[in-house]
């Protein structure tokens, strides 16, 4: 009995339940399924068949596949944000409320504007982009480009943010599983009976691959009893795991995996809290390649027609999905295994109209086959096209004689024979060899640790498929470790593979398609060929030959025969198909997973940033540290407003800056000061215990490394400061230079830097506010406790320590740090006790400008091309002893006079801005590269000074001061007169520092 | 000066630790820590001072011991963390500098590193969703230390029992954005729904 609403539903059969139905929208209009279809099985049921338009000639398409190989029932899939555009229908399971659109048609599926783009088709040819917009190149990017990519989009993305969450994670298998038909059944059986791990996972909702679809017998009961019993042996055993709706989709080094779970594609929306897809890297000691096949199309006239059907997929729709894609069919097939379509679609209640078969002797199954199901068994006929245009009417058929004869039909079920998907064994460049039985390209060398069993082996009959998936489960457990249980292989019915390929049609009626997804066809090749082509590399190049989002599936070994058929070579001296990952599309959004955005990386957090939060500071990201770059009050107009007064408070009271994402290195062992002093250019033998000293690491080129300081706090053990950009680098330098260069060396290497959270307390009041902080028994007099002193103390009470008299800002100024639970607490205890001071909080805008006032290197400076005498710091650089960077840093041209230096710069016209970047050249010169002298590194509006000043670096700049020169930036249009100055702006002799 | 002594804080901005029957998660933020490297040639006397001071042989390989209060963590070669409870006053630096005069260096760690952890039936499968390493029982034991990353961040991750009881430590400055993937990763397991 028809099904009520779905003309080509089965009334049994299949997977579907139909106790249930779904409701979904294709292009608008409403219809329903069941769960367990696909939207490609509901349309199919619905009797639709026409569902897009093709990628360069907007032609008709239809459904062709059942599966991941599909290249023309791409939708756009759901609405609004979650909208993916070139979803395949034939994976897209259907749920209530499924919303589809088709794709690349306009204004309407059926009456599509750009088809003319068929009529025009001699035009459109291979190569045609290359020829066409070649001239004049200006057009490209105005005209031809956007032009092309209306005509031949494919769909449209979201225009919003996926909602959705994606994720990544590991798994280990003894033994993965790649595919779960019938030969990765038994062996994921097989090996977890062993005890190993095993990891099965599969593309599909259910399990059983071909052995569902085809309905077959094992062990004389329908195949589906056999795959539940296994699934549910495997599903019981807490050593497998099983993924479902995962296609592993890329192999890797070291036996790892990548695969994506489409974990709630199936659903209407995600649960709360569950994952949309998950990237699954799997770490495999053993792998068994048990991935299928996947059925070539027959290449004839229009082909391509909504309405023809690859036969095993037809197959397919029958068995699993319980639909009749067909009342009228004629099957068209080269081997015995499309044959047997016949009895499927006999037994479904399809007339079939007959069996056209390649060989002019087909086999006596075929025969045998024919007579079962009532039909017309044509012997050594092709059909040389089909007719109709939105979905098949008829076909026309070339006998073997030569007649054509015209044969009405709604359905044409076509199959030219089998590849196997061996596309994971070829990831990482083991070349596929040809097969004389199958017809088709089989893994070569199989990467390391990886074996194939089924149909991905070639083993196309169900009987070899279990007993080769049943060897190679064995043997990759015991390959694995594990003593493995014989395993009984269940009895199957074996079935012939004999093949006699055909190619192609000879002269088809219209155009023949062997690319159907990129719109390549027999006459491209030919094209290609007689053009110089011939490479299969340059034909796929030529033409876009399997270039598309399926890989090429159904194309490349069609393609390459063809190839070889008309060069008069051998399939295997003509090429030979590869494939790189991704074997079926994946997301960008699944890779990314949860680091997307403002989670993109991680985030660092400094100990006062919850108390910079609060009072409405701005951030900067700086590295991956989120740090204060000023602090706002009501009333400033913008952000230089507060930076003046930020730099002023300093200049004329006090200013706290949290410095505790400075890199801390603690350096002891009785071989410490040997270490120090390798690592800096200048020397440490004479620092004191509780002293500071500034100091600069180089590379071994001579160029700077980092600069910091190094405090002496114990006979053998230093702390050492590191810029923020550079503190991981450092440490790696440090322990690089201790395993490898110096190992005898008695030191010990802590990274410190998160231990401490540091506050930077500058300006003439500093020591005022310290004082109230700092434990009375502590003396912090000048006398006490002088400029680079530094000492282990408490505060408040008895808080653990360390006081640094350092100063970046050029002011009195020192460093206080507290274990960093502290932290918070002692940036409010300071602000609440400097009140009356004036204190205020400082963030890295005022930081920069103060270092620059000061003519202190920073980033800017230390760009990895600057030597120490570059940035006039040349005159502590020992002389006196061996250290990284000392011979290279002696280089002619790292010492040359002529090599530009760092000075400071002051704009003639006080009013003038500076940027960095802008180059100096002189001033009478014609602005070009070739007369630049050199750049400036760091700019800032001087608080201090009331204008504008700069750092650069100027060729022989020490010797050109108060010369006047031109600062050009033609990126902004600057082109300013500065003068050669001192980098010192502020407090030249240096005495504020010292109190 | 008779202020108060300062208020420790948390390094969890807002982050709220997981209670839930499949998996809890939470900051251990009353652990005092210190990091212990073997000074050169140093390397048995420092086993034996450990052996007599607090009744446990310092792994040679990534490990964890425990002693009478007190845990030692392998941290590379030559290098463990040493961890314990911090009570009203212990401080693991003060302790080990007296306990291991000349056979090492010790450094504070109370505050540079914190520790996070992950308990429950659902603690593997949240891990395996940042932790590249395998932490079956069959790979990774209670006793078992591992120097890797979880979500981009580097952390030192020991098992402490079948609960399973993970727990890991890491910088500072990254508890905020460990918690917030701990958070995402965790919300399939741990729904209203249950």
């Amino acid at each position: 009995m028809a099904h009520p609403t779905q003309p080509n539903r089965l009334s049994s059969g299949g997977l579907v339940d139909r106790t249930r139905t779904l409701s979904f929208t294709f292009d608008g209009k409403t219809y329903t399924g069941h769960p367990g279809d696909t939207l490609a099985s509901a349309l199919i049921a619905n009797g639709v068949m026409l569902t897009g338009r093709s990628f360069k000639y907007h032609r008709p398409r239809g459904i062709l596949t059942a599966g991941s190989e599909e290249p023309n029932a791409l939708v756009e899939l759901r609405e609004g944000a979650r909208r993916e555009p070139n979803t395949k229908a034939t994976m897209a399971e259907l749920y209530g409320g499924l919303s589809a659109r088709s794709q690349n048609r306009w204004p309407s599926l059926s009456f599509d504007v750009m088809s003319i783009n068929s009529l025009l088709s001699p035009v459109f040819v291979a190569g045609f982009y290359y020829k066409t917009f070649m001239w004049p190149s200006a057009l490209w990017e105005k005209l031809y480009e956007p032009a092309i990519r209306r005509a031949a989009g494919l769909g449209r993305a979201a225009e919003t943010h996926d909602p959705d969450i994606y994720e990544k994670a590991t798994a280990f298998a003894d033994v993965l599983v790649i595919g779960g038909g019938p030969a990765g059944l038994i062996a994921a059986l097989a090996a977890a009976r062993s005890k190993a791990r095993v990891v099965l996972v599969d593309e599909n909702a259910s399990l059983g691959g071909r052995a569902v679809d085809d309905a077959s017998e094992i062990d004389g009961k329908p195949a589906r009893e056999w795959v539940d019993a296994a699934e549910r042996e495997l599903s019981g055993l807490e050593n497998v795991r099983i993924l479902r709706r995962t296609t592993a989709f890329g192999s890797y080094d070291g036996g790892t995996f990548g695969a994506i779970e489409r974990v709630s594609d199936h659903l209407a929306a995600a649960p709360a809290g569950v994952p949309r897809q998950r990237v699954w890297r799997i770490v495999a000691k053993k792998t068994v390649l048990a991935s299928g096949a996947t059925e070539r199309p027959l290449v004839f006239g229009n082909n391509d027609r909504p309405g023809v059907m690859l036969a095993g997929a037809v197959r397919t729709y029958i068995n699993r999905f319980g639909v009749l894609p067909g009342k009228r069919v004629i099957v068209f097939t080269n081997n015995d295994y499309g044959a047997t379509t016949v009895t499927d679609l006999k037994r479904a209640g399809a007339e079939v109209v007959a069996l056209v078969d390649t060989r002019p002797q087909p086999s006596e199954m075929t025969k045998r086959l024919a007579g079962e199901a009532q039909t017309r068994l044509i012997s050594g006929g092709v059909i040389v096209g089909a007719l109709g245009r939105h979905g098949v009417t008829g076909a026309v058929i070339r006998t073997n004689s030569g007649d054509e004869v015209k044969l009405d039909c709604d359905l044409i079920a076509a199959s030219g024979g089998w590849n196997p998907n061996i596309q994971l064994a070829t990831h990482q460049g083991a070349k596929p060899v040809w097969n004389t039985t199958c017809h088709s390209f089989l893994a070569g060398v199989l990467p390391h640790g990886m074996s194939s069993a089924g149909a991905a082996s070639g083993a196309l009959s169900l009987d070899k498929a279990l007993a080769s998936g049943a060897a190679a489960g064995s043997a990759a457990a015991s390959e694995a470790g594990f003593a493995t249980v014989p395993v009984s292989v269940p009895d199957a019915r074996a079935e012939s593979e004999a093949i006699t390929p055909l190619w192609r049609v000879d002269n088809p009626r219209g155009k023949a398609f062997v690319d159907q997804q990129n719109d390549v066809a027999t006459s491209d090749i030919v094209l290609a060929e007689r053009e110089g082509f011939r490479a299969v590399e340059h034909l796929k190049r030529y033409t876009t030959l399997g270039m598309a989002t399926d890989q090429g599936r159904t194309a490349n070994v069609n393609a390459i025969a063809i190839m070889a058929e008309i060069t008069g070579r051998s399939i295997p001296e003509t090429g030979i198909t590869m494939a790189r990952p991704p074997y079926t599309p994946v997301a960008v959004g699944a890779l990314a997973g949860h680091h997307r955005g403002k989670t993109f990386k991680p985030t660092r957090l400094p100990p006062s940033y919850k108390w910079a939060k609060e009072q409405g500071a701005v951030f900067v990201e700086t590295g991956l540290w989120l740090r204060p770059s000023s602090f706002p009050r009501p009333g400033e107009g913008d952000w230089l407003d507060t930076v003046k007064r930020e730099v002023n408070t300093v200049r004329n009271a006090v200013g706290i800056c949290d410095v505790s994402t400075l890199g801390k290195v603690d350096v002891q062992g009785t071989d410490a000061l040997a270490f120090i002093e390798k690592l800096y250019c200048n020397g440490f033998k004479t620092l004191g215990v509780g002293k500071a000293r500034y100091g600069c690491m180089l590379r071994e080129d001579g160029m700077l490394l980092d600069d910091g300081t190094c405090a002496r706090l114990g006979e053998n053990h230093f702390f050492i400061t590191t810029t923020t950009a550079n503190a991981v680098k450092v440490v790696q330098h440090m322990e690089y230079c201790h395993q490898w260069l110096w190992p005898e060396m008695d030191v010990q290497i802590t990274s410190a830097t998160e231990q401490w959270a540091q506050y930077a307390i500058a300006g003439p009041k500093s020591r005022d506010l310290i004082r109230r902080v700092v434990d009375a028994e502590f003396d912090v007099s000048d006398a006490g406790f002088p400029y680079m002193g530094v000492g282990a103390i408490t505060v408040c009470g008895g808080i653990k320590a360390r006081l640094f008299r350092l100063s970046f800002s050029g002011e009195r100024a020192y460093e206080l740090g507290v274990p960093a639970r502290f932290g918070d607490a002692l940036m409010r205890r300071l602000m609440e006790a400097g009140k009356d001071l004036g204190v205020c909080a400082y963030g890295t805008e005022a930081l920069g400008v103060m270092r620059i006032e000061k003519g202190h290197i920073s980033g800017p400076e230390l760009n990895g091309t600057t030597t120490p005498r570059d940035v006039g710091l040349g005159g502590m650089v020992s002389s006196k002893k061996d250290f990284i960077g000392s011979v290279l840093g002696k280089r002619p041209g790292l010492v040359d006079p002529q090599r530009p230096a760092l000075v400071g710069f002051r704009p003639v016209d006080r009013s003038d801005r500076l940027r960095s970047g802008a180059h100096f050249i002189p001033r009478n010169a014609m602005a070009s590269a070739t007369v630049s002298e050199g750049h400036m590194t760091s700019t800032a509006y001087s608080p201090s000074n009331g204008h504008w000043i700069g750092l650069g670096f100027l060729k022989n700049g020490a010797n050109r001061m108060g010369e006047i020169v031109r600062a050009y930036d033609p990126v902004r249009n600057g082109d300013t007169l500065v003068e050669v100055v001192s980098p010192v702006f502020v407090d030249p002799e240096g005495g504020r520092v010292r109190g | 000066m008779a202020e108060p002594a300062l208020v420790a804080s948390s390094a969890l901005l807002h982050s709220p630790p997981i209670n839930h029957k499949s998996l809890t998660v939470a900051a251990r933020e009353t652990l005092t820590m210190a990091s212990i490297g073997a000074t050169s040639g140093k390397l048995d006397a420092l086993k034996a001072a450990i052996q007599s001071a607090y009744g446990v042989a310092l792994p040679d390989k990534p490990g964890r011991v425990e002693g009478n209060g007190i845990a030692f963590v392998w941290a590379g070669p030559g290098q463990w963390l040493a961890v314990a409870e911090r009570g009203p006053s212990r401080d693991l630096e003060v302790e080990l500098k007296a306990a291991l005069p000349g056979l090492a260096s010790i450094v504070d760690h109370s505050d540079g590193r914190v520790v996070m952890r992950i308990s429950g039936p659902r603690a593997r499968d949240v891990l395996a969703k940042g932790v590249p390493i395998d932490l079956d029982p069959r790979a990774f034991r209670p006793g078992d230390v591992a120097i890797t990353h979880a979500s981009h961040i580097g952390v030192i991750l020991w098992q402490l029992d079948n609960a399973p009881t993970y727990e890991v430590a890491l910088f500072r400055s990254y508890a905020d954005s460990f918690a917030h993937w701990i958070e995402e990763a965790a919300a399939e397991f741990v729904s209203a729904r249950d």
